[in-house]
């Protein structure tokens, strides 16, 4: 549906896109909720966070249809955090 | 071109970003002071861990959980308002807008509700390490989405004086670029304070 090989873009995938942000959040919630800790769990969590950052850098940016250099600051700066907290948690734990 | 096939961000491959370089500058430097705050964070963290796990569980996840949705329903719609613009409807477009400020006030105010929930309670920067770091990175996010609605505002005051059209809406892009950068940032921000331990 999103289309991302042939760089396709529209509101219909921006829609799903939202929709499937709704539900990654939901379930991060749930994990809140529950009160699940520990490393693993954090860390699903948090890829959960970088994959929902990523399609919004994609998808909503519109930086699936930008191609050089400026595909990948949105990208980069999400993984530079995301690989510090993790060993940090890592460490933590 | 229908609704449901305009495109979003540039019309076609492009080796640039869509709306005014100058704000993807601007947002990438945002994005690392904001990124450098969340490292520092993770890895105060580390010293503290069963302190910041106690006082996580005080925080109020419902409240986190409705601005998440806020934000990002926020960001849709102003995805729907740049796919007006790109189609000549201005009108549409402004709806659009004025709809994502509506999110974004929502966000303002069940943020606000939690402020004032720490702080009726004598919490301040000062109480522990886990609050100082959770007043002052939602704060300081608190205080862009108050920049991104008063930007979003601007560009949809100019959207109704039709100072926007099919092929000249790089103001409604450069606008949209930074609120999805906002949105982006709580959507780190959310896990990371509220549910990771």
């Amino acid at each position: 549906m999103f289309m991302y090989g042939k760089h396709i873009l529209g509101i219909r995938a921006c829609t799903w896109v939202y929709f499937f942000l709704l539900v990654l959040s939901f379930i991060t919630y749930l994990v809140g909720q529950l009160g699940l800790g520990g490393l693993e769990v954090s860390l699903l969590v948090l890829f959960f966070a970088l994959m929902k950052g990523h399609l919004v850098g994609l998808y909503f940016m519109g930086l699936v249809r930008v191609k050089g250099f400026w595909h990948w600051p949105v990208s980069i700066w999400l993984i530079i955090p995301g690989v510090l907290i993790s060993i940090a948690f890592y460490l933590a734990n | 071109m229908t609704a449901t096939t305009a495109t979003i961000g540039c019309s076609s491959q492009s080796k640039y970003p869509s709306g005014d370089l100058a704000i993807w500058v601007f947002i990438l430097a945002e994005l690392l002071v904001f990124g450098i705050f969340f490292a520092v964070y993770a890895f105060a963290r580390m010293n503290n861990v069963e302190l910041f796990n106690e006082f996580q569980q005080h925080l109020d996840l419902n409240a986190a959980l409705i601005n998440t949705w806020a934000l990002i329903t926020s960001s849709y719609f102003v995805v729907r308002a740049v796919a007006a613009i790109k189609e000549g409807n201005s009108q549409l477009c402004v709806r659009w807008l004025l709809a994502a400020i509506a999110m974004g006030a929502v966000f303002l105010v069940v943020k606000s509700g939690e402020y004032a929930h720490h702080f009726g309670q004598g919490i301040n920067l000062s109480t522990n390490s886990f609050y100082m770091f959770y007043l002052s990175l939602t704060f300081f996010h608190f205080m862009h989405v108050i920049m991104g609605m008063v930007i979003l505002a601007a560009v949809a005051i100019k959207a109704h004086q039709g100072g926007y059209s099919a092929s000249d809406n790089t103001g409604v892009h450069t606008g949209a670029s930074y609120w999805h950068m906002v949105d982006l940032v709580w959507l780190i921000l959310f896990p990371l304070v509220y549910v990771m331990r």
